[in-house]
């Protein structure tokens, strides 16, 4: 069953004079015990998407969705407070930059210790401080802290930005939710520092079956932890199906680029050759192109591109495109 | 965090030195002979006049000047009143705990209400709360104390007879002067009238307190709405909210502690301006402190005086300033710790 079901989500802004569609009918599905990535440029709306899932984007974006699902339960009925309660409750979100996402003010210790429902803790209120201090020992031992004592006690601005990941994962963590959602959690991390936190949030995937969202601007760096793979580009669905799906038969022409930009290892290399990229930039919010947001800058754009194609399904890969690389292998 | 008192403590060593350098080169600025003016020995004759020239070096340069003047300085001797003939570190161990109670009385509500209606401005950011707090803050801000001071005594003590209208304590009251604090005072006493006396002087402090009070708390309004505003930016708590937690829970453990650090560190500059305030209130609510009596030293050009209250007013500044410094150390463990790592 579809843990979480997303059918053509729209972000607008408001805040400027001429709303801006900032993503365009962006449809996501995440299965139990799934580790999908989503992937994209900067800009491409990833982080937006991941925000309105989660109910914490500003008063000056709009969210609309035709469908959203949590488990089965229709979200868009239920008030904006109780869909709040249920996805807090069982989605969690890290985010970059995890040092700015501590209390500059409070302990490593009392942020996870405020982070533990209640509901988990027993008995009388003497008691419940003792257990969440334990809880939160062991929420850190979780995310692979030794040093639980010495962590517990420092702020923030005294560990490094990869324990401050750990941390943030291990608050996500206390309340053992079905999703977690990271989004970028690696960014401006040492390679080494970034294996790490890939290989604990697969760990996580693994052993207590929670389905993880990874959002990257790396393909090739998260694709070694990802089963489902979902590409974006300006705001707009572009492709999603397994890890292999989207590197061996890429339908999209976006994608195809995208993994033909990425430099492999090869025996031999021509001396300066060029580097292969679509030509252009991706557009700015306020010049958004019609139709298909790829179209200017797209090898295979026709005139029909400039109507938005629709979502087509071929085994569980479904691409968003008119004139798809389907039929060439 | 020794290093940090350290530092703060080698700043106050180096701006009072800066502050005497600017008190010394007075005696020459003001007219009449330096050594009067340092003194304030108006009536002495040639020979004590030269007696005093020889403690001061006025013989020698300006520097060796100077070193003799920090010397009596430190051991306390500001010379003597021109007009009363006094000597001026008297009068200000008399007068100036009377305008530090006035200040800190009028430093206190104005953080008591200012930070608490900024909060709520923020909280409530672009909604009915937020603009109607605003408009309060900009009539507060451009009040002139004078005109605000007289229209308190009009309302609350003329037209109401709640307050009393000028002074300190009501004559009947006999409180003998030990601190000068006069709330410290009455404490101390074994006066049988004792706690008469306190609520007397209570009420005695309460006009010329808000008086002082409404220009720095409308100031304190805006920088508590400003910190509060960016700290509800933050990423903190956005991740605060995306924990699940309540709204009511993420102000009071992330939002407030917070957004006071960055007041605190602000506060000490309001604290000049507040006390420029209270030397003007002072006079209007015939309070003896030293704001008034700095005021009347000037009318009387009497140099000395001018000089000593100079130091003592500008000292007593830096030591809030810094005190703040230390207090925002207290609350900001950014400050405490040194960083590790990246």
């Amino acid at each position: 069953m579809n843990l979480l079901d997303v059918k053509n989500l729209s972000i607008t802004l408001q805040s400027t004079a001429e709303p801006i569609l900032a993503v365009d009918r962006v449809s996501l599905s995440i299965k139990e015990g799934e580790f999908r990535g989503l992937v994209g440029e900067s800009g491409s709306g990833k982080s937006l998407l991941a925000k309105a899932i989660m109910g914490v984007l500003d008063d000056k974006w709009k969210v609309e969705a035709d469908r959203f699902h949590w488990q089965g339960i229709d979200l868009l009925r239920l008030t904006e407070e109780e869909r709040k309660k249920i996805i807090t409750r069982d989605v969690a979100i890290i985010f970059q930059e995890p040092m700015s996402c501590l209390d500059p003010t409070n302990t490593i210790g009392e942020q996870i210790e405020e982070a533990i429902d209640s509901k988990q803790l027993s008995g009388y209120f003497w008691q419940k401080a003792q257990q969440r201090r334990k809880a939160a020992i062991k929420l850190l031992h979780k995310v692979g802290i030794k040093k639980h004592t010495l962590v517990a006690k420092s702020y923030p601005h005294q560990l490094t930005t990869t324990l401050c990941q750990r941390v943030m994962i291990a608050m996500a963590l206390a309340r053992r939710p079905k999703l977690l959602i990271a989004d970028e959690p690696t960014a401006s991390m040492e390679p080494a520092n970034q294996a790490q936190i890939f290989r604990l949030l697969a760990s996580l995937n693994q052993l207590k079956s929670m389905s993880v969202l990874l959002i990257s601007h790396e393909l090739d760096k998260i694709s070694h932890w990802t089963d489902n793979l979902t590409v974006m580009y300006s705001g707009q669905f572009v492709e999603a199906g397994t890890t292999a799906q989207i590197f061996k038969t890429p339908f999209h022409p976006y994608t195809k680029a995208l993994i033909a930009s990425t430099p492999t290892p090869q025996k031999q290399w021509q001396k300066k050759a060029r580097l292969e990229t679509l030509p252009g930039t991706i557009p700015v919010l306020q010049h958004l192109p019609i139709g298909c947001r790829l179209g200017p800058r797209c090898p295979n754009a026709r005139k029909k591109c400039v109507t938005a194609p629709q979502i087509r399904s071929y085994h569980g890969h479904q691409v968003s495109c008119h004139f798809s690389h389907k039929d060439e292998y | 965090m020794f290093s940090f008192a350290l530092r703060r403590l080698n700043l106050l060593f180096f701006t009072l030195l800066m502050l005497t350098l600017v008190a010394f080169s007075l005696n020459y600025f003001f007219p009449g002979s330096p050594i009067v003016n340092m003194t304030g020995l108006v009536n002495a004759s040639d020979a004590e006049l030269a007696t005093y020239e020889q403690m001061y070096h006025m013989d020698q340069s300006l520097f060796f000047q100077y070193l003799a003047y920090l010397k009596e300085i430190f051991s306390g001797n500001f010379g003597v009143s021109m007009s009363t003939q006094s000597p001026i570190s008297e009068e200000l161990v008399t007068y100036l705990p009377a305008t530090i109670e006035l200040s800190l009385a009028a430093l206190f509500l104005a953080m008591l209400f200012g930070i608490p209606l900024g909060f709520i401005a923020a909280i409530f950011h672009n909604k009915g709360a937020d603009k109607t707090i605003l408009v309060i803050a900009m009539v507060g801000y451009s009040l002139p104390v004078f005109w605000l001071a007289l229209i308190l005594i009009l309302v609350f003590a003329i037209i109401l007879p709640w307050f009393p209208s000028s002074g300190q304590i009501n004559l009947l009251f006999e409180i003998e002067q030990v601190t000068g604090f006069k709330l410290i005072d009455i404490l101390l006493s074994d006066s049988p009238y004792r706690w008469q006396a306190f609520l007397d002087a209570l009420k005695h402090l309460v006009l010329p307190a808000i008086a002082v009070a409404v220009a720095p708390m409308t100031i304190f309004i805006r920088l508590a709405r400003t910190s509060m505003l960016e700290v509800l930016e933050s990423n903190y708590i956005k991740a605060a909210r995306a924990k699940g937690l309540s709204n009511l829970k993420i102000i009071y453990h992330h939002g407030i502690r917070n957004a006071l650090v960055r007041i605190i560190r602000d506060m000490g500059l309001q604290f000049a301006n507040l006390m420029t305030l209270a030397m003007i209130a002072e006079v209007i609510f015939d309070w003896q402190g030293a704001g008034s009596w700095l005021i009347d030293s000037i009318f009387q050009r009497d140099y000395t005086a001018i000089q000593g209250g100079l130091i003592a007013l500008a000292s007593f500044t830096f030591l809030i300033n810094i005190f703040a410094d230390f207090i925002y150390a207290a609350l900001n463990p950014v400050e405490r710790y040194a960083r590790h790592g990246t």
